[in-house]
């Protein structure tokens, strides 16, 4: 069974030969291949090159293309900042939404104007080229209120939800119709579905209602279009608390990439009773633990999320946010190990 | 109670700064003392502030309006407090580690801090282990605060605990870590006094650590 058959299994809730599974290994594969960040995060070869050699090296099942969180913003002219180890982000000093009256500043761009996304979407048909069909390819894009919270200093934003909502959610809106063309081309490329970060869905962050209010009508908009491309919608969304249901209810997932259990369920056995059924679930292995944890601590705590959410298919074994240290990288193949025996299903 | 220290509690929590800015104003034109402005008015909201974003009855957005408004009716007291630790719950700096850019949860443990009466001096981000130490020694503070969410910056809060112990200080502060990736075994492998998994537990962790 190679990688594609084994993933379609468990999205089908179905039991492949054991559970299909990807430690998040992004920007930290530049060290794989001598890159570094901002080579790795502005050029389509090294970037295909470093997810490759990931995927080789570990035996990953599937490619999840997260470059980092600014490649959606600088389509409205964000400036970034490119550290030489560790990820892109916005100038915090320089930020396109200064203030609050300047959201107007968003209006509809073309995304091919975008060096970022274009990047993006080469590294993606790269990448499906590559797979021969052996593995699948999930483009990863930051969603509306996500991209918007780039352009505009996340804490004054979190401020404007309060004091105006309506132009965050008009502004995100804008955001969305530029981010459905771009998913269109990500689409184009032949990958197997949009993996959208919700970030802002979270316990962590805001109320259930304030996020539905803000970011629902646009996600479930992004959603739709992408099922009617006949591709999948995943969910990668790594706060505490998230909100399944309202998320489900907007978006219609086939996944769920998260990292603590939702906030209506108590621990990852509620979820799979309660969500198991309705979505594939993938992770949910801390980053911490892969980072820094013993090999023991690594090993118990991806048998516990196996015992708790592999039983029926629908699960993938997975780190519940990406891993940034290299020092990461033999809990991460142990974490492999463990999908490939203890994660066997039993026929 | 006065009734303007009510409102101006009830003002607070519902984040209206304008309005708490006034009613500070109208308090002290009213011939309350500064201080109990602050204690009564400004920390009594900031209290229930803390004890709903706790209880998951708010969210940061609106902790976030909150503390806007209590710095603005802060503003106002400030000439008639005479810049002193009026409550004299102690002093702490607190700063998101070298390397490591993120600053809102920094901010909001800062305002849950400020709420229980704390004075908090704030490094910013990226501070490197020998600021943390100066500012201790220099301000002589109860506690050193550090905050990360990156797994790559978390080695740093190990290496201010050793930066303490070198600089002699050790015995005499208390070390608090936090951030999304830290945990509780992490903060005893680097030996820090307290770890907290959110900001208004890291405020009660605080007064306990002192009183104890």
């Amino acid at each position: 069974m190679n990688s594609m058959e084994r993933v379609v299994m468990a999205l089908n809730h179905q039991e492949p030969d054991r559970v299909p599974v990807y430690p998040l290994l992004a920007g930290v594969s530049r060290n794989l291949i001598g890159a570094n960040c901002r080579e790795w995060s502005t050029d389509a070869d090294t970037c295909a090159k470093g997810l490759l050699k990931a995927r080789e090296e570990f035996d990953l099942d599937c490619i999840v293309t997260l470059i980092d969180l600014s490649v959606e913003c600088t389509a409205w002219g964000q400036e970034l900042v490119f550290p030489e180890h560790e990820a892109a982000h916005p100038n915090y000093k320089n930020q396109v939404i200064g203030d609050e009256d300047e959201y107007d500043k968003i209006q509809y761009v073309d995304f091919h104007t975008c060096d970022r996304m274009m990047m993006h979407i080469d590294v993606c048909k790269k990448l499906v080229e590559a797979s021969k069909g052996e593995f699948p390819v999930i483009a990863f894009v930051f969603g509306p209120l996500g991209t918007l919270s780039m352009l505009r200093n996340q804490e004054e934003m979190y401020v404007d939800c309060i004091e105006q909502p309506e132009v965050v959610h008009d502004t995100a809106g804008i955001i969305t119709q530029v981010l459905q063309e771009y998913c269109d081309a990500l689409l184009d490329t032949g990958v197997q579905g949009i993996m959208f970060d919700t970030l802002f869905s979270s316990g962590s962050i805001m109320s259930k209602d304030m996020w539905d209010e803000l970011e629902g009508e646009w996600v479930q908009q992004l959603a739709e279009h992408v099922h009617a491309r006949g591709a999948m919608v995943m969910i990668h969304n790594c706060g505490g608390k998230i909100y399944f249901d309202a998320q489900i209810n907007r978006m219609h997932p086939e996944a769920i990439s998260f990292l603590y259990p939702p906030d209506d369920c108590a621990d990852f056995v509620e979820c799979k009773e309660k969500y198991g059924d309705v979505t594939t679930l993938i992770g949910c292995v801390a980053p911490t633990t892969v980072t820094v944890g013993t090999p023991e601590k690594v090993e118990a705590e991806c048998k516990a999320n196996i015992d708790a959410m592999a039983k029926g298919g629908g699960f993938m074994l997975a780190t519940g946010c990406e891993l940034i240290s290299p020092d990461a990288f033999d809990n991460a193949r142990l974490m492999v190990d463990i999908a490939k025996t203890y994660g066997a299903y039993k026929k | 109670m006065s009734e303007v220290l009510e409102q101006i509690a009830t003002m607070l929590q519902k984040g209206k700064r304008k309005d708490v800015a006034k009613l500070c104003q109208q308090a002290i034109d009213e011939g309350i003392d500064a201080n109990e402005v602050l204690t009564k008015g400004l920390l009594a909201g900031m209290d229930v502030v803390g004890a709903k974003f706790k209880a998951n009855e708010i969210f940061v957005p609106q902790v976030l309006v909150s503390a806007r408004a209590m710095k603005a009716g802060s503003e106002v007291l400030k000439p008639y407090l005479a810049g002193e630790n009026t409550t004299g719950k102690g002093k702490v700096v607190i700063g998101t580690v070298q390397g490591d850019l993120h600053d809102i949860g920094k901010n909001l443990v800062i305002m849950m801090f400020e709420g229980k009466g704390f004075e908090v001096i704030d490094l910013g981000v990226d501070v490197s282990p020998e600021k943390f130490i100066q500012t201790a020694i220099d301000e002589n503070c109860d506690i050193i605060g550090l905050s990360a969410l990156l797994t790559t910056t978390m080695p740093v809060m190990g290496e201010v605990v050793k930066a303490a112990e070198e600089a002699g200080i050790r015995d005499r502060v208390k070390i608090m870590v936090g951030g999304a990736p830290v945990t509780q075994e992490f903060a005893d492998s680097i030996g820090a006094d307290a770890y907290t998994e959110d900001a208004p537990s890291a405020a009660e962790k605080a007064l306990e650590l002192l009183a104890g």
